[in-house]
């Protein structure tokens, strides 16, 4: 079925007026040439307003005129498009001057002597909000999470750990007063020995939940435990001295030990390097192995346990572990300015 | 010979003479315990004065210990890691050369031993391992 361009011109003011998008167009001179009612609602012009006018000056922020301006007579002038035909996403500027983020593809129509660009512009504020509040959320429960086990591993250290602490004590001064060579002697040894383990695996579970030399101390002495406990030879290259936000510290301290847990377990390496460094606004941290490769974060592996809680905090994690070449595993997490 | 350490010590209260700790003076090593945990330092207490120590204090926050350090100038502090109203390495950097100071907690020394000697102490000793050798280790 054809049209004539009556209908034509009619459909196609329908499509522009419904969309929810801003569709505008523009000359090659930058004037305005459409203005459809979601850029009334959006940018506070009206179409009357709008029409022939500098669009750079409408709806461009002051900031960034001066680069679209350029970009403009560059492309026109023969040089490559940088923003034609694909999703952007740039700030955009109301009639009472507020800014807002929003995405916009720009495609070009007309002929070679008279060029038309058609902007299709959607406001992102809304998105971008729940963004941030998701990231926010995701980074509170991390941050409560950690605050639980703080409390738990508090909990443990004030309370059982005193008590077998001071058990321990008791035994073994009863120990001293009762001879080498009698029964009671022998049932005392058991008792110290059994109530050593006991002591240690509470203290290994409360490490698991907070190690508590985290908040003493920071990450430096506290990589430093988990070099001299781990059961491979370990090199702590570099460790900040630094105090950072405690939810970064204790990531990057569980990176290091699950990483390091790996490499005994499975990596069958000689030695393996700890690299904890902060570069501007992000710290990263790496461990690596001289051990057989072939390592991947799969379902169900503490790494990727880690890799949930390092996307909350907006970091990243990679794992890159050839057959035979060792293991690197890469983490960088923003740390505040 | 009679020390001065000695006659601070109720009568018969004292170990035989031969098995006291004693410092590089010759006297018998005095200690003041700082814990907020009463069972431990009584224990504590004990198990040094078996040893042969001479407990010669006990104090239950970083600023009593403080105080009772400047009081009773003993040998050596045996300070817990966590107090009520500060850490045993804030208190063992303002007692300075005072003491002897050897930190102590039911943590892990891997964890803490360097930051002990970072704070000035002698070093760090488990509380599950407190006895008069460990104490006698890290002060020689």
């Amino acid at each position: 079925m054809t049209r004539s361009p009556i209908d034509l011109r009619g459909h196609y003011r329908a499509l522009l007026s419904a969309s929810l998008d801003c569709v505008v167009a523009m000359d090659h001179r930058g004037c305005v040439t459409e203005w459809n009612p979601a850029a009334v609602r959006t940018f506070g012009y009206s179409e009357a307003d709008a029409l022939g006018r500098d669009m750079a000056e409408l709806i461009v922020p002051r900031g960034l005129r001066e680069r679209h301006r350029e970009g403009v007579a560059r492309y026109l002038s023969g040089g490559d498009p940088v923003v034609l035909d694909r999703r952007v996403e740039i700030v955009a500027m109301r009639r009472d001057g507020s800014e807002f983020p929003c995405e916009l593809t720009i495609t070009r129509i007309g002929n070679d002597n008279d060029p038309m660009f058609v902007g299709y512009i959607r406001d992102i504020t809304e998105r971008h909000a729940t963004e941030a509040e998701l990231r926010a959320s995701r980074a509170r429960i991390v941050t409560a999470a950690d605050d639980a086990r703080r409390r738990l591993e508090r909990d443990l250290h004030d309370g059982a750990q005193q008590h077998l602490v001071g058990l321990a004590l008791t035994l073994r001064l009863a120990r001293r007063k009762v001879a080498d060579d009698s029964e009671a002697a022998e049932l005392l040894d058991e008792a110290i020995e059994d109530l050593a383990v006991a002591t240690a695996e509470l203290r290994e579970l409360a490490r698991g939940l907070h190690p508590a030399v985290l908040t003493e101390g920071g990450l430096e002495p506290a990589l430093g435990g988990l070099a001299k406990r781990a059961t491979v030879p370990v090199t702590i290259e570099h460790a900040p001295a630094e105090r950072l936000p405690a939810t970064v510290e204790i990531t990057a301290y569980f990176i290091v030990a699950e990483a390091l847990t790996n490499v005994a377990r499975y990596a069958e390496a000689s030695r393996a390097y700890v690299r904890v460094q902060r570069a501007g606004d992000t710290l990263v941290v790496e461990v690596r192995d001289d051990g057989r490769g072939g390592a991947t974060m799969g379902a169900g592996s503490g790494l990727r346990g880690l890799l949930d809680r390092v996307s909350a905090l907006g970091g990243s994690l990679t794992v890159v572990s050839p057959e035979g070449e060792g293991t690197v595993l890469r983490a960088e997490l923003p740390c505040g300015s | 010979m009679i020390t001065l350490a000695e006659n601070r010590h109720p009568p018969g209260g004292l170990p035989p003479l031969q098995t006291l700790a004693r410092g590089h003076n010759g006297l018998v090593t005095t200690v003041l315990i700082v814990d907020d945990h009463t069972a431990f330092r009584r224990r504590a207490r004990r198990m040094l004065e078996a040893d042969g120590f001479e407990v010669v204090g006990e104090a239950e926050d970083g600023a009593s210990g403080v105080d009772a350090v400047r009081r009773l100038e003993p040998d050596v502090v045996l300070l817990d890691l966590q107090l009520p109203d500060t850490t045993g390495f804030a208190v063992a950097e303002q007692i300075g050369g005072e003491a002897s100071v050897v930190i102590t907690s039911t943590r892990d020394s891997a964890d803490f031993g360097a930051l002990a000697r970072r704070a000035g102490a002698r070093g760090f000793v488990s509380k599950a391992e407190l006895s008069g050798p460990a104490l006698e280790a890290l002060l020689s």
